[in-house]
């Protein structure tokens, strides 16, 4: 399987990708902002996304209304700080499938991805 | 005094508080008074302690979380110099039913466990990876603070970094600022914020 990362912080993304590595998903494309992602995602073919809220250019709640424009099954993700309901209404009713709040353990990532990964392969 | 600006793609301008503003280079921070004219010294301090449990509550979650330690606050007092207490500081703007700032300010030292607590690896020097971490650790800071404010429909800017010692942050001057001293496993760091009603 092959999963998109987009955070503007590579910290985060190192992060995310080795928690993705412990999944045993290795073939990872990360992306700086949702502007990057998109153009990513529509010229490769990914089975599942994880993405940041905050970013400059393209954030992640747009990223994902691009998305679900042109794919309304993808697993996608949104690991961010944006914890209030009405942020995370604003998500779902765009078509989030999952949600980890930022700061989180490596354990709670890991189960998290791990709900996803087998959905995507 | 020497002061540097590291300003990598994902920083923002102090002062705009928008995520889209150009980057620019500013020797001392300053940020809006006229904005803040009608509003009290005393409004202020209740909204400013208001956010100090949630602030305090975030800080811990970030530390045990993200790095692997949990903080211990020293002391909390209210900040009474520009300078703030180290030589590294992220800072993030607040915006929407309060307008404000977070500053996590850090030793170098600490810069460099916190890079190697969160991506395992040892760093001799502060570099943008070090810039990144310090921002992240930031932005979780401040945006899990924000969250328990939900009414007030806040917004944060991404981080900016600055470092070099004696380095000035300045505050409207009808907000006072607060600053919480913590000691932990990764060193020392001070956490620093002002609020006014928007």
């Amino acid at each position: 399987m092959r999963a998109l990362v987009v955070d503007d912080s590579g910290t985060m993304r190192t992060i995310i990708k080795r928690g993705l590595s412990l999944l045993n998903v290795t073939d990872v494309v990360d992306a700086e902002d949702g502007a990057v992602a998109l153009k990513l995602f529509q010229s490769g073919e990914f089975d599942l996304i994880l993405s940041d809220w905050n970013m400059p250019n393209m954030d992640g709640l747009e990223f994902l209304q691009n998305v679900r424009g042109m794919n309304e099954t993808i697993p996608f993700v949104m690991i961010t700080t944006e914890a209030e309901r009405s942020r995370v209404v604003s998500a779902i009713q765009a078509g989030v499938s999952d949600y980890i709040v930022k700061p989180f353990t490596v354990d709670v990532l890991k189960a998290k991805l791990d709900r996803w990964v087998p959905a995507a392969t | 005094m020497v002061t540097k600006h590291h300003t990598p793609d994902r920083k923002l301008a102090l002062g705009t508080y928008s995520k889209h503003a150009p980057l620019l280079h500013f020797p001392v921070i300053e940020f809006p008074t006229g904005s803040y004219a009608m509003t009290t010294t005393s409004q202020t301090s209740r909204l400013t302690a208001a956010i100090v449990n949630p602030l305090m509550g975030s800080t811990r979650d970030v530390f045990t979380m993200m790095l692997g330690c949990e903080p211990v606050r020293e002391s909390l007092t209210l900040r009474n110099s520009k300078v703030p207490a180290y030589d590294l500081s992220a800072v993030i703007g607040i915006t929407g039913g309060a307008t404000g700032t977070v500053v996590f300010s850090v030793a170098r030292q600490t810069a460099l466990n916190i890079v190697e607590r969160m991506l395992g690896m040892k760093v001799e020097e502060v570099n943008a990876d070090v810039l990144d971490a310090v921002g992240e650790i930031t932005n979780m800071i401040a945006g899990s603070a924000k969250a328990k404010f939900a009414s007030l429909n806040l917004s944060i800017s991404t981080p900016n970094i600055i470092s070099g010692s004696n380095h000035e942050i300045h505050y409207p001057t009808s907000i006072q600022p607060i600053c919480l001293n913590y000691q932990s496993d990764v060193g020392k760091f001070c956490l620093e914020a002002g609020f006014a009603p928007a």
